[in-house]
């Protein structure tokens, strides 16, 4: 039994893979605080991250499928107890603000968010290149590095305040509007985990209408240059004062 | 006739949408996004009606035309039974 403390959360968690205790690693605890939760991956559990990863026709090791099994414990724990979801993107953050990219696998968020750490050097830190945790804490929202750091393992255990969230697509020219709400609503329901409990449906799509509300919310269009990278952040850093 | 269990109406940043949480996942796992009438006539549906009773309905919350109404209503529950929502 290790315990670990990640998205502010302090949990123990049983596993029986060297790997996950490997990447989880960085988030171990031994604090104070008492853990709110006890996880225990079973074969069961295993089993079920196997079918869902064969459905869409791949096969993973079950050392790795046990750590996609505790992400979800511990996602549905988060949203079932601390306003938390995952949202599947590249964030990073910069003199201490995180910007979010989200777009299908194989678009170019890690692309694009390393064309921001280029640009921006040291001033830009990764939070999250994969599987970042984001947090309602009193009507602000916060995102949270995670051990599911992505092909490229970047990632800290750090948190932010989100400054915004971008869907990008590919383009060749470099091109970022304020994005419609809309379509928001149904880029992050498609990026999170979606539950099938009733209860915990109410409070993800709660977790949403507040954040829409809270964050800056874009579409960017974007090479593979560094003018990209530029334009997003120029933008960005700026505030979205629209509305719609 | 009503809404089959397990699809919930919810209203995000001002827009209404559908989510299937439960078995009904298993049949529908994409998202419906409703305008603000065609919520208000899902709200009707959470509790069996007839179709004259979703058009007293609509005549009553909103300033509309019968005919329109009618045919508003008759279009809203075709697309309902298409996808297989309603029984």
């Amino acid at each position: 039994m290790k315990r670990y403390k990640i998205a502010d959360v302090v949990f123990d968690a049983k596993t029986k893979y060297v790997y996950s205790e490997k990447i989880c690693k960085p988030y171990e605890y031994d604090g104070e605080e008492k853990p709110s939760f006890t996880v225990e991956i079973t074969e069961k559990d295993v089993g079920f991250e196997r079918e869902k990863a064969e459905l869409t026709g791949v096969k993973y090791p079950d050392a790795y499928l046990e750590s996609l099994a505790l992400f979800r414990k511990l996602c549905d724990y988060l949203l079932d107890k601390a306003d938390g979801i995952v949202f599947h993107s590249s964030a990073i953050m910069v003199d201490g603000e995180a910007y979010l990219f989200t777009a299908p696998s194989g678009t170019g968020k890690s692309t694009h968010t390393a064309l921001w750490r280029e640009l921006l050097g040291d001033r830009a830190v990764m939070i999250n290149d994969d599987k970042p945790i984001i947090r309602c804490i009193d009507g602000a929202f916060y995102v949270y590095g995670t051990p599911w750091t992505g092909k490229h393992k970047l990632g800290n255990n750090t948190r932010a305040k989100i400054k915004a969230i971008c869907k990008i697509y590919q383009s060749k020219e470099n091109v970022i509007k304020v994005a419609d709400t809309k379509e928001m609503i149904f880029v992050i329901l498609g990026q999170t985990i979606r539950p099938t409990d009733l209860e915990k449906m109410r409070k993800l799509t709660t977790i949403i209408d507040k954040m829409l509300g809270a964050v800056d919310k874009y579409v960017l269009g974007c090479n593979m240059d560094i003018s990209a990278a530029e334009l997003a952040y120029n933008t960005m850093k700026r505030g979205g004062k629209d509305e719609n | 006739m009503k809404i089959k269990e397990g699809y919930l109406l919810r209203e995000v940043a001002g827009n209404y949408i559908v989510v299937a949480v439960g078995e009904a996942v298993k049949e529908f796992n994409g998202l419906v996004n409703l305008n603000e009438s065609a919520a208000f006539l899902w709200k009707q549906l959470e509790e069996d009606k007839t179709e004259e009773q979703l058009v007293a309905a609509l005549l009553s919350e909103y300033e509309v035309e019968e005919q329109k109404a009618k045919e508003d209503v008759g279009a809203f529950v075709k697309k309902l039974q298409e996808a297989k929502l309603i029984k």
